[in-house]
């Protein structure tokens, strides 16, 4: 069954309604203090009808999509996710220590989408590059001259025998990836366990990660949550790495190590979580020797090993070879993030496989470039805009202070600010985790910055 | 000038959270300040020390309960770009209250001569 562009359905809208335009009028009003800060350069609109779709409804799926509404004249847009709901997924830590109510990551994908855009509210189920057609979860084929693919990642707790995320929050259970429901519950196991004290495990898989500072935040508030109780006499915790580092960037890793080890944090390396008894409260841990470790836990932090959502694993768009193969991750080139074989495609955030982890920082520096590279393909001109794998991390080291990481492809230490020392924890940097980083993610999902 | 405009971004969107205080506070000040020019003999001279006075005290009332507001404490500022940042904030709440503090000081010389 081809589908042709077509009005309203059940599943199926066109984002336009009157208080949503003076919403986005409201937003863009902006833009007249000035049309600077994009990395690319500025061109006029492209006159186009071209058909683009956008698979995903996340941050870099809706920022694209309303950078796209701006650049294409013409175009035909449309965004496909099932998700009615817009998560704030960098305040998932916050909610999961305390520190924020989880209505602060809870929004709506449709008070953000542009208006003009088809909102086709599916799953994707299939992409086939060289029909150029996007399959949904209800069988529905998109036909697209261009597409972005912005699936985000696929959570893989089933790598972990005995794992249920239904329980999260019960036993010593903690999760903060899942979604807003899982951080709540997560902070739920930190409180009860923060109580009584006893032996907590914080676990690290071996796979590309989103939000790769997330693990460690929550270590570093744990062990705050601890102090503020006077339980850290009665109480221990351990790092428990399935690599041979903590983080991705060595400065930072090396950083994190010290502190940690000031503060009486033991880490473990080559410690892969293979399988939890929830009921037993013991994980089981896999070295590269072929050796297993099970260890009795009060608490336990468990971060999933990740990789592509099957509609792109299985697709002909992921890696064949090399690192990002096994993952299923997207085949694009790091620097234009365009396709490296077809050259219609796109991808932008947690999908591409490039090196570091990606945050929503990821896609505040990309979304521009991926919009602009876009528009020029449609334009006939190579893309010109380059990526950087500008990555941005505020790392809680504990309740009130923090480090502003950012960093590159390279794992350079790119600061934005250069007078300010990453790896000096301020309130500064807090104040930005915070209270300031929301309102510049709704700026990057509303395609101003 | 890519941080400005981020800036700016921010600041825009922290207002439009908050856009029925923002409105009510700016509606507030109007009606004082054509208040205020209105009143005959109001004194702005002679108001503004006392307009100063106001906002130096909730300047440093400001960088007292910022940090705490924010769920950090003056203990954690242990850094420069800390003291710019929170004296910076605070000065702002300074501001907002030296703003209002005026035109009623004005008014209050006027009444008491």
């Amino acid at each position: 069954m081809k589908l042709t562009p077509r009005p309203a359905a059940a599943a199926s809208t066109l984002v336009d309604t009157t208080r949503r335009r003076w919403l986005q009028v409201l937003a863009t009003l902006p833009v007249a203090a000035g049309a600077a800060g994009t990395a690319t350069p500025a061109r006029a609109n492209v006159k186009t009808s071209a058909r683009v779709v956008i698979a995903g409804g996340g941050l870099g799926g809706i920022a694209v999509a309303n950078r796209l509404s701006k650049l294409l004249d013409g175009a035909r847009i449309t965004v496909v996710d099932r998700k009615e709901e817009h998560n704030y997924q960098p305040g998932y830590t916050l909610v999961a220590t305390g520190l924020w109510p989880v209505e602060k990551v809870r929004d709506r994908n449709a008070d953000f989408l542009p208006a003009g855009v088809q909102w086709v509210r599916e799953a994707v189920a299939e992409f086939d590059p060289e029909a150029k057609i996007v399959t949904t979860a209800g069988g529905r084929q998109i036909p697209y001259d261009y597409l972005v693919v912005a699936t985000g990642v696929q959570l893989d707790y089933a790598q972990i025998d005995g794992m249920d995320v239904g329980v999260i929050g019960s036993n010593g259970l903690a999760s903060v990836y899942p979604g807003p429901q899982a951080a709540q519950a997560t902070w739920a196991a930190m409180q009860a366990f923060v109580q009584t004290g006893g032996e907590a495990l914080m676990t690290l898989p071996a796979t590309p990660l989103k939000c790769a500072g997330a693990p460690l935040k929550m270590t570093f508030m744990l062990r705050d949550r601890l102090q503020q109780a006077g339980m850290l006499e009665q109480s221990r915790i351990g790092f428990q790495s399935a690599l041979g580092n903590v983080f991705g960037v060595k400065v930072v890793n090396d950083n994190v190590l010290q502190r940690w080890q000031a503060l009486g944090i033991g880490v473990e390396f080559n410690h892969r979580l293979a399988a939890i008894d929830i009921g037993a409260k013991r994980a089981t841990f896999a070295t590269p020797e072929g050796e297993t470790v099970d260890k009795p836990y009060d608490f336990i932090h468990v971060v999933p090993p990740m990789r592509a959502p099957d509609a792109v694993k299985n697709s002909p768009l992921a890696w064949q070879a090399g690192p990002f193969a096994a993952g299923g991750w997207l085949e694009v080139d790091k620097t234009t993030l365009q396709h490296r074989r077809y050259p219609n495609v796109f991808g932008i955030g947690d999908i591409n496989g490039t090196p570091r982890g990606k945050t929503a920082a990821t896609v505040k520096k990309s979304a521009p470039i991926v919009a602009h590279n876009l528009a020029e393909a449609i334009a006939g001109r190579p893309p010109d805009g380059a990526f950087d794998g500008y990555t941005s991390c505020p790392l809680i080291t504990r309740e009130g202070s923090a480090m502003l990481i950012e960093f590159d492809y390279e794992g350079r230490l790119t600061p934005s600010l250069p007078l300010i020392e990453p790896l000096q924890e301020s309130y500064f940097a807090w104040l930005m985790k915070y209270r300031m980083l929301k309102p510049a993610y709704l700026a990057v999902l509303k395609g101003r910055v | 000038m890519y941080e400005i405009w981020l800036v700016m971004n921010i600041v825009w969107e922290i207002a439009l959270g908050i856009w029925p205080l923002l409105l009510a506070a700016v509606g507030l000040w109007l009606v004082v300040m054509v208040t205020a020019l209105r009143r005959r003999g109001a004194c702005w001279l002679a108001g503004l020390p006392m307009a100063l006075g106001v906002g130096a005290a909730v300047t440093l009332a400001a960088a007292l309960w910022v940090p705490g507001w924010n769920k950090s404490a003056l203990s954690e500022m242990g850094y420069w770009v800390d003291w710019v940042n929170l004296l910076g904030l605070a000065a702002g709440f300074g501001a907002v209250a030296m703003a209002f503090a005026w035109p009623l000081s004005a008014m209050r010389q006027a009444a008491v001569r």
